[in-house]
C-alpha cells in the first residue's frame, strides 16, 4: 500500500497574547508602525462603534445587531489586505473590513435600523451587501471571481464564512467551484468557536476547519486570528496568489466571539462567564497595543485622544442615522425591477393611497 | 430563413447573444462538448470556447450562487437546470438573492441572470423529470417567470429575457421541444415580456394556457370549431408578472373562461388568473364560473400513467361544454 | 395478432426505407431474431424482431418507405407469455429483449466481465440504434418530434402576422395596418414593428378599450345615452310602401306573438307619475338611474320583481334583479336582460350596456342572454311621447316606462322654478300585484330617481 496523498495544516502567529513578535521571520507590515498605527485606529473606532450600536438597539433605536467584539484584527487585518478593485463578500459582522473599504458607520446603523439604503453603501460599488442566509455569499464571490477570470483581471475575491457555516452546502459547493475553476477566491473561515450556542467541537468531526480546502485541492491555513500582523500577512499572500492566476487559499483564523450572537442573543445561557473572560486575555486590542507601545510608538495620552476621537465620530455617525428621514413608502416598490410592471404600479398606487388617506 | 424546432430556436438564441455581447455566459452540467442533454447549447462551446459555454461540477446550488455573484458584477450568465426537477437546490439563490438584490441595494447592485430549464411532463421519463411547479418561482417577489410555446416565441422570448436587466426563469416546455418546425429569422428580434399573446381569436369561450399545454388546447379548439363554438386562445408566455388586461379584454367578448395548465391545480398559476377575474371588473363579464383544468394535486406519476394525469383534449371540451351549459 | 409499428430509429426521423427483410412471411422467429435492415437518413439501422411468434404479413418490399409509427409487420404470437410486451413502449421492449438474452448468454459473458456492459454477443443482431448510436437528443424518456413546419401567423383583413408581433404591437401602441410587412409572404415583423414604433408613423388609433386596465369597455361609454339604441339610418330603405303582404319574420315575428300573448293572459294597470331629476349632480347615467330605481322598487316592494304563472296561480319572487330592456331596432325589438342589476354599479352598468347594444347591433347575442329576465324597462321617449302603457309580458309582473326628458314648470314655495322632470309610467299585471303595491313600488322609484347621485 502507498500513500497518495496527505496533507498538513500550518498556524500562524507573529504577535503573541503578550504583545511580542515571535515565530518565524516578520512580515513587512510588523515594522511599518504608520500603517499599524491607522490600523490600530480602526480597529479602536470599529469597537467603539460597536458598543454604541449595542447600547442603541438596548435603548430602542436599533433593531437586532450583530456585534463584532472581538473581531478587529480578523475584519481590519483583511481589509488592509484588500485593494479596492477586489470584491469583499462578508456575512454580517465584518464591519471593520467594511470601514476600512470606506463604508461608513451610518450605513451599517441604517441596515440594523430596518432600511435598505443602508445596504446601498459608500466604498465600492461592486462589493456584495450583508448577507443573511448562510454561506450563500460564498458561492456569489466564487462567482465574483469567475467573472474576473473570464475577464483576465487581476482582481480577487474575499469571503468570509463562520465555523458555522463551513458546515453549509453552499460553502462546500464553493470550495469544489475555487479548486475545480482555479478562482481568484480568497474564503476566510472566522472560527470564533460558536455558531450561536452550538461551539466548534459539534460543528465537525475534523481536527481543523482550514482543512475542509484540501478536499478541494485549496492551499490551507490556520492563523490567530487576533493578531492583526499574521492575518495580514497570510491574506496578503493568499490575495496575491489569487490576483496572479494561482488560484484560491482557505484561510482559517482562530479568535473568540466575545459578545453574544446578536442582541437577540443570551450567551450566558450556554456558555459560562469563565470562559469569556478567559477569551479575553487574547483579544486583539490589546495585544496590538502592548505592541505598540513596547516600541515606543504609543502612549497612553494618544490612547485618551482616540477614544475621545472615536467617540466623536461615533457621536455624529449616530446622529447622522437618527436623522435620516423614514424611507418613502414607494421605495417598496421602486427598485423591484429596472421598470415597474403594471400589476406592481397597481399595488404601488393602492398604497400610495392608503398612505395619504390613512 | 431557417425552419427549427422549439429546441433549436432556443440555441439559436443563445448563438446570437453570445454572439453580439460578450458579457453573456452559459453554464451549466454538460453544456459545454456535450451541447446539454437535450442539445440545446449544441455547438456553441465549440463555436464560442469553453469560456463562454463552461462546464460545471454537479451542484446545483453552486451553478445558481455563481450565476448571481457573475450576475452582479456586470456579466449577463444563463444558467441551466438540467430539468426542472433539479432546479431545487438553486431555490434558495432565486428567492433569498436574485430577486432582492437590486431591491437590497436600493439599486447599487442588480442581477441580469437568466436560468432556463426544461420543464414539464409527456416524454416517458423517469422519476423527477417532468414537473410543472412554475408556480413556486411565480411566487417570489423580483423574479420573472417566462415560458414559450413555439420556436417563434422561443427565439424572441429568450433574447428577451437575456437582455433584460433583471431575473428570469425560462421554462421550457421539453415536450415540445421537437413537435414542429417553424420559420424563424436569426434577425436578433427580442419579443416582449410581460405580455400575452392571442393565438386564436374567438367569442364563446377563452381558453388561457401556456407552456406545452398549448398544443392541447389548439387541439380542443379545432374540435370544439367543429361543433359550431368559436374559442379564444390565449398564451400566457410571462407567468408572472401576469398581463391580465389582455384576459380580461378577451373575457369581456366571451363572457367564459377555461384555464388549461399542467401543473397541479392547487395554488397554480390558474388561481391567480382565476382571482384576478374574480376581484376585479371582469367578474361582471363572466357568465359562467371560471374554470380550471390542471394536473392532479398528486405527485406527478411515472410515464405509464402520466398521460392520464395531464389535461387532456377530452377534459379540455367537458369544461368549455360545462362553461356554456351555464345560461 | 400484434402488429409491430416502425419506431423511431433516431433524433426525430419521421420515416425509414426498407433495405432488406431478413425473415418471410410465415416464418417462425424468435424475439431478437434480425428481422429486418431500414435506412433512415443518417444510416442503416438493423432492426430486430420484437415478438417471438410467426411472422404473418410484412408491410412493404426493400425499397419501400415506411412512416415512422406505420406499421411494418404483423405477427402472431405464441401461447408461451412472451407477448409481455406491449405496444406503448418499444425501447422498453427492447430492453426486455436485451435482458434476456443477457440470462442466457450468462456463460459466454464471465469471460467478458472487464469488457464494459452490455456487450453483445457477435452472432445476435445489435438492438435498435445500438449499431451506430443515432443521437436521441435526449438522456431520458423519448418526446414526439417531426420535421413538420407549422404557423401561427394568422391573417385578419389584410394583416398577416404572428401572435407575438401583435402583442408587441399592441405594447408599443402601433396601428397594424399602418405597419409596411417586410416578411416572407408578406408577414409583419417584429422588426417592421420595431421600425414603425420609433418613426412614429403607424401610431395606434384613440386608445383601445383593451388599454384601461379596470375597465374594458369604459373607453366606448358616453355616460347619458339612452337605453334605447338608435342605429343610424339603415344603407338600403326599408321602408317603401309597396303595397305587398309580407311575411314578420325574426324578431318582429317574435314580437308580434309575445304582444298577443301577453294582451290574451295578463291584466294591465299602468300608473303615470314625473320624477323630478332637478337636484341631479352632473354627469349621472340615466341609465344606471333607472335601473338603479327600479332596484329600489324592487326592495321596497317585491312582489313586482316577480314571476306569476296564470295557471297554477302562483308567484315566485326572485332575489336578484335581472332586468329585461327593451332595445329598438330597425330590424325590430329586442329584450335583452341585463343580470344582477342590484350588484352593478355605474361603470358596470356602462360596459354591461355597452357590451349588450354592440352584441345587438352584431347579431351575436346568444339566445340565452335575452331571457329570464325579472322586470322590465323601456326607455321609449327619446324622441317623442310622455306617458304611456307599456306591455308587461309574462310571467313578468311589471314593467316600468321612461318618455321624454323634459322641462316642466314646478310650483315651489314662493313661485315657480323649472325642474327636469323624466315622465315614469308603471305598467303591472293585476293578477299579481295590487295597486297598493305598485303605488309604493313607484313611490320608491321616484324618490330613488331624484337623490342628487
Amino acid at each position: 500500500m502507498t500513500t497518495v496523498a496527505s496533507f498538513s495544516i500550518d498556524y500562524v502567529q507573529h504577535l503573541s497574547p503578550e504583545g511580542q513578535l515571535v515565530g518565524d521571520k516578520a512580515p513587512p507590515i510588523a515594522t511599518d508602525f504608520e500603517q499599524l498605527k491607522k490600523l490600530y485606529e480602526l480597529m479602536v473606532l470599529t469597537r467603539v462603534f460597536d458598543a454604541k450600536a449595542i447600547a442603541l438597539q438596548r435603548t430602542g433605536k436599533l433593531g437586532t445587531y450583530a456585534s463584532s467584539l472581538g473581531h478587529e484584527a480578523v475584519h481590519v487585518g483583511m481589509g488592509a489586505a484588500m485593494k479596492y478593485e477586489d470584491v469583499f463578500a462578508p456575512m454580517y459582522r465584518e464591519y471593520g473590513t467594511q470601514f476600512y473599504r470606506g463604508v461608513k458607520m451610518s450605513e451599517v446603523l441604517l441596515y440594523w435600523g430596518g432600511d435598505e439604503r443602508g445596504s446601498n453603501f459608500s466604498g465600492p460599488k461592486h462589493d456584495f451587501p450583508w448577507c443573511v442566509p448562510i454561506a450563500t455569499q460564498n458561492l456569489h464571490a466564487a462567482g465574483a471571481a469567475m467573472t474576473f477570470k473570464l475577464r483576465g483581471q487581476e482582481r480577487a475575491a474575499v469571503t468570509v464564512i463562520g465555523d458555522g457555516g463551513s458546515s453549509k452546502g453552499d460553502f462546500l459547493e464553493a470550495i469544489n467551484a475555487a479548486g475545480a475553476f482555479k478562482l481568484p477566491l480568497v474564503l476566510v473561515i472566522v472560527n470564533n468557536q460558536w455558531a450561536i450556542s452550538v461551539p466548534r467541537k459539534k460543528q465537525s468531526g475534523g481536527q481543523t476547519l482550514a482543512q475542509k480546502g484540501i478536499a478541494a485541492g485549496l492551499p490551507s491555513i490556520q492563523v490567530d486570528g487576533n493578531d492583526l500582523i499574521a492575518v495580514h500577512a497570510v491574506m496578503d499572500e493568499a490575495l496575491k496568489r489569487a490576483r496572479s492566476g494561482g488560484g484560491a487559499t482557505v484561510v482559517e483564523a482562530i479568535t473568540y466571539r466575545l459578545s453574544d450572537h446578536t442582541t437577540a442573543d443570551d450567551a450566558s445561557r450556554y456558555r459560562p462567564q469563565e470562559e469569556v473572560e478567559n477569551a479575553r486575555r487574547f483579544e486583539p486590542i490589546s495585544r496590538l497595543r502592548k505592541y505598540l507601545m513596547s516600541n515606543n510608538q504609543w502612549s497612553a495620552q494618544q490612547e485618551n485622544q482616540l477614544l475621545k476621537d472615536c467617540a466623536a465620530k461615533v457621536d455624529a455617525a449616530v446622529e447622522e442615522y437618527l436623522s435620516t428621514p423614514k424611507p418613502a413608502v414607494t421605495d417598496m416598490f421602486d427598485y423591484m425591477f429596472a421598470e415597474l410592471p403594471h400589476d406592481l404600479a397597481e399595488q404601488r398606487q393602492y398604497a400610495l393611497e392608503m398612505e395619504n388617506n390613512g | 430563413m431557417a425552419k427549427i424546432t422549439l429546441v433549436e430556436a432556443v440555441t439559436m438564441a443563445l448563438a446570437h447573444e453570445l454572439e453580439h455581447d460578450p458579457d453573456v455566459v452559459i453554464l451549466g452540467e454538460d453544456v459545454g462538448i456535450n451541447g446539454g442533454v437535450f442539445r440545446a447549447t449544441a455547438g456553441l462551446a465549440q463555436r464560442f470556447g469553453e469560456d463562454r459555454v463552461i462546464d460545471t461540477p454537479l451542484a446545483e446550488t453552486m451553478i445558481a450562487g455563481m450565476t448571481v455573484g457573475m450576475a452582479t458584477q456586470g456579466m449577463k450568465p444563463v444558467a441551466e437546470a438540467q430539468f426542472m426537477g433539479f432546479i431545487y437546490p438553486m431555490v434558495d439563490h432565486v428567492i433569498s438573492h436574485a430577486g432582492r438584490f437590486r431591491n437590497r441595494t436600493r439599486g447599487r447592485m442588480h442581477c441580469p441572470l437568466v436560468i432556463r430549464a426544461p420543464y414539464g411532463g409527456g416524454i416517458h421519463a423517469p422519476e423527477h423529470h417532468s414537473e410543472s411547479t412554475e408556480a413556486m418561482f411565480a411566487h417570489m417577489p423580483g423574479v420573472r417567470v417566462v415560458i414559450p410555446s413555439s420556436p417563434s416565441r422561443a427565439y424572441g422570448l429568450l433574447l428577451a429575457a437575456i437582455r433584460n436587466p433583471d431575473p428570469v426563469i425560462f421554462l421550457e416546455p421539453k415536450r415540445i421541444y421537437r413537435l414542429h418546425k417553424e420559420e424563424v429569422e436569426d434577425d436578433g428580434e427580442e419579443l416582449p415580456l410581460d405580455m400575452c399573446f392571442v393565438l386564436r381569436e374567438g367569442k364563446d369561450v377563452t381558453l388561457v394556457t401556456w407552456g406545452a399545454m398549448t398544443k392541447e388546447t389548439l387541439e380542443a379548439t379545432d374540435k370544439l370549431a367543429e361543433q359550431g363554438i368559436s374559442a379564444e386562445v390565449i398564451d400566457v408566455a410571462t407567468i408572472s408578472p401576469l398581463d391580465m388586461d389582455t384576459i380580461y379584454e378577451s373575457v369581456a367578448k366571451t363572457g367564459r373562461c377555461v384555464i388549461v395548465q399542467e401543473a397541479p391545480k392547487n395554488c397554480g398559476v390558474g388561481a391567480e388568473i382565476a382571482a384576478n377575474l374574480a376581484d376585479s371588473q371582469g367578474l361582471y363579464s363572466l357568465q359562467a364560473p371560471v374554470k380550471r383544468v390542471a394536473g392532479y394535486d398528486t405527485v406527478m406519476p411515472l410515464f405509464r400513467l402520466e398521460k392520464k394525469y395531464m389535461p387532456s383534449v377530452d377534459r379540455i371540451i367537458k369544461a368549455v361544454n360545462e362553461t356554456l351549459e351555464v345560461s | 395478432m400484434k402488429q409491430f409499428h416502425l419506431p423511431d430509429l433516431g433524433e426525430g426521423l419521421p420515416d425509414a426505407e426498407i433495405v432488406e427483410w431478413h425473415v418471410k412471411e410465415g416464418d417462425q422467429v424468435t424475439v431478437d431474431q434480425p428481422m429486418v435492415s431500414m435506412e433512415t437518413a443518417k444510416a442503416v439501422v438493423d432492426v430486430p424482431s420484437p415478438y417471438t411468434g410467426t411472422i404473418v404479413k410484412l408491410h412493404g418490399q426493400p425499397g419501400d418507405v415506411i412512416d415512422t409509427g406505420a406499421v411494418l409487420v404483423t405477427f402472431d404470437i405464441s401461447e408461451d407469455g412472451s407477448s409481455q410486451n406491449n405496444e406503448e413502449s418499444e425501447t422498453a421492449t427492447a430492453k426486455n429483449a436485451k435482458t434476456t438474452k443477457q440470462q442466457e448468454d450468462i456463460g459466454e459473458l464471465i469471460n467478458e466481465l472487464e469488457e464494459t456492459l452490455p456487450k453483445v454477443a457477435p452472432e445476435v443482431a445489435s438492438p435498435p440504434a445500438a449499431a451506430t448510436r443515432e443521437d436521441s437528443g435526449t438522456v431520458v424518456g423519448q418526446m414526439e418530434s417531426s420535421s413538420k413546419v407549422v404557423s401561427d401567423v394568422s391573417t385578419i383583413g389584410n394583416i398577416k402576422v404572428a401572435p407575438a408581433v401583435r402583442a408587441l404591437a399592441k405594447k408599443l401602441k402601433v396601428d397594424l395596418s399602418q405597419v409596411k410587412a417586410t416578411g416572407a409572404g408578406g408577414v409583419i415583423t417584429a422588426r417592421d414593428v420595431r421600425l414603425a414604433a420609433e418613426s412614429g408613423h403607424a401610431p395606434a388609433k384613440k386608445a383601445t378599450p383593451a388599454q384601461q386596465s379596470q375597465l374594458p369597455l369604459e373607453a366606448a361609454a358616453t355616460p347619458q345615452t339612452a337605453v334605447t339604441t338608435q342605429s343610424p339610418p339603415p344603407a338600403t330603405a326599408t321602408s317603401i310602401a309597396d303595397g305587398q303582404w309580407q311575411q314578420v319574420k325574426g324578431p318582429r315575428r317574435s314580437m308580434a306573438r309575445a304582444m298577443a300573448q301577453a294582451h290574451a293572459e295578463v291584466v294591465p294597470t299602468t300608473l303615470m307619475d314625473d320624477a323630478d331629476i332637478n337636484d341631479w349632480k352632473p354627469g349621472q347615467d340615466i341609465t344606471y338611474r333607472l335601473i338603479r330605481a327600479l332596484v329600489a322598487g324592487s326592495r321596497a316592494e317585491p312582489v313586482m320583481n316577480a314571476w306569476f304563472d296564470g295557471k297554477k296561480l302562483a308567484i315566485r319572487q326572485i332575489p336578484h334583479v335581472d332586468v329585461g330592456i327593451a332595445v329598438d331596432t330597425p330590424d325590430g325589438l329586442f329584450v335583452p336582460t341585463l343580470r344582477n342589476a342590484e350588484k352593478l354599479g355605474p361603470k358596470e352598468v356602462r360596459a354591461a350596456m355597452n357590451r349588450i347594444k354592440e352584441q345587438v347591433r352584431n347579431r351575436s347575442i346568444p339566445p340565452e342572454e335575452m331571457k329570464d329576465f325579472t322586470i322590465m324597462l323601456s326607455n321609449f321617449g327619446v324622441f317623442a311621447g310622455r306617458y304611456a302603457t307599456p306591455v308587461v309580458t309574462p310571467p313578468c309582473v311589471c314593467i316600468l316606462g321612461a318618455g321624454k326628458l323634459r322641462y316642466d314648470a314646478i310650483p315651489v314655495m314662493g313661485g315657480f322654478e323649472a325642474h327636469r322632470i323624466i315622465p315614469i309610467s308603471l305598467t303591472f299585471d293585476h293578477r299579481a300585484a295590487t295597486g297598493g303595491e305598485a303605488s309604493r313600488f313607484l313611490a320608491a322609484v321616484l324618490k330613488d330617481l331624484a337623490l342628487p347621485e
